[in-house]
């Protein structure tokens, strides 16, 4: 082993700030400290406003169900964006875009099966109304989440933090969403391709921006 | 060198080090000084930088201690930071010139053991200093370090394949380079 000795101004900056530390814990059970949110967030906009119309239709499976499912891959997205955080730990380019992937799929596999068995069209007139709220609400119901996650990530130290901060965004934006998918009536893919998949998206792009806030500072 | 690195060792010196004790920080920084400050002149090709850079290193290691997992292996993690601190400091020095390829012979750059015998050491410096930036670091964190090709590649934030694609053209390159200086 090869021995040398702290030099002197160094270690006494060390020294002048060397209070014990706490390791942070494992990034998946930070990420789980944002699941009181997310649940807030599945059931917020049906219980305020109403659960969508054709619910009974559609079944659990269809509703309760494939919100469950883009909730868990919303929260697989913030733990992905905790270990990114961590200095060695960062996700290769391919899984980078497995992940956006996932989060893309799930969201064109969702509306197809929601089409599939209700198909509920908006009328010409209602178009940019609705597509309007189905964005900026689920944006704003994003941004507690984003926040959240971004103050969990800055406790780390991430040194790719746009893309730490894209990661969480994205996982806010599915939280957001399968929460939102329980009130608005309307399958139509144009509708939810454009208005939700907007929203989320819109969420990634401000998660981004988080992170380069929040970024460490030397 | 990895292997001269005792990893149980420098993890349970880092666990100290996070306590709060000195002196644990005074055995962490025995043992990684030398290495890093390699690895830094590696990516500088440049001797006086990397010393700035090794105490700027230190202290990023120092402010971000407790994103320290103890059950993780140390050295990816400080490597990690280094090469950051390294980007920081490309980053804010962008306008200024960089070194030019033929400046790099009086630069003590690391040597992998595995080319060692291609040529003298002044000549080994010089063709590595010429090697792309991304396959020498990756040749160097590789074949000198010993990091696995999966450690390289969460240093430098590729695939594990993409990291050993680095490592295997780095290393023909300086083959090349050396045959073509004879």
């Amino acid at each position: 082993m090869i021995d040398e000795t702290v030099p002197a101004a160094l270690r006494e900056r060390i020294a002048s700030d060397l209070a014990p530390v706490a390791p942070l814990r494992k990034p998946w059970l930070r990420a789980a400290t944002a699941l009181p949110l997310a649940v807030l967030l599945l059931f917020a906009a049906s219980t305020i406003y109403s659960l969508r119309g054709d619910a009974g239709r559609l079944g659990w499976t269809l509703t309760w169900g494939l919100s469950t499912v883009e909730l868990a891959l919303g929260m697989l997205l913030i733990g992905f964006a905790l270990r990114e955080a961590i200095p060695g730990r960062v996700w290769s380019p391919p899984a980078l875009l497995a992940s956006f992937g996932a989060a893309l799929g799930a969201v064109l596999l969702i509306t197809l099966a929601t089409w599939r068995v209700s198909p509920t069209r908006i009328v010409h007139e209602s178009v940019a109304y609705l597509t309007s709220v189905c964005f900026g609400y689920p944006l704003v119901a994003a941004l507690p989440v984003i926040l959240f996650a971004g103050l969990l990530a800055s406790r780390a130290f991430p040194l790719r933090p746009q893309i730490a901060g894209a990661l969480y965004g994205a996982g806010a934006g599915l939280l957001s969403d399968a929460g939102w998918r329980l009130f608005c009536d309307y399958s139509d893919p144009a509708h939810v391709l454009t208005a939700h998949l907007g929203a989320i998206v819109a969420a990634t792009l401000l998660g981004a921006l988080t992170g380069r806030l929040l970024r460490p500072r030397r | 060198m990895r292997a001269r690195l005792d990893e149980a060792e420098l993890r349970g010196w880092m666990v100290e080090y996070q306590a709060g004790r000195i002196e644990a920080f005074d055995r962490v920084y025995a043992a990684i000084a030398s290495p890093l400050r390699r690895y830094l002149t590696a990516l500088t090709r440049d001797a006086s930088e990397a010393q700035d850079l090794l105490q700027e290193a230190f202290l990023q290691i120092h402010r971000s201690r407790r994103t320290y997992d103890p059950e993780q292996p140390l050295l990816p993690w400080v490597f990690a930071i280094s090469r950051h601190v390294y980007l920081m400091s490309l980053r804010a020095t962008r306008r200024r010139p960089l070194r030019g390829a033929d400046d790099v012979e009086d630069v003590e750059l690391p040597v992998p053991p595995e080319v060692e015998g291609l040529a003298d050491r002044l000549e080994l410096r010089a063709a590595i200093g010429r090697v792309g930036a991304d396959r020498r670091e990756a040749m160097l964190l590789h074949h000198l370090w010993g990091f696995s090709f999966r450690e390289v590649g969460a240093i430098q934030g590729v695939t594990e394949s993409a990291a050993k694609l680095r490592s295997s053209r780095g290393m023909a390159e300086l083959r090349r380079i050396l045959e073509g200086s004879r």
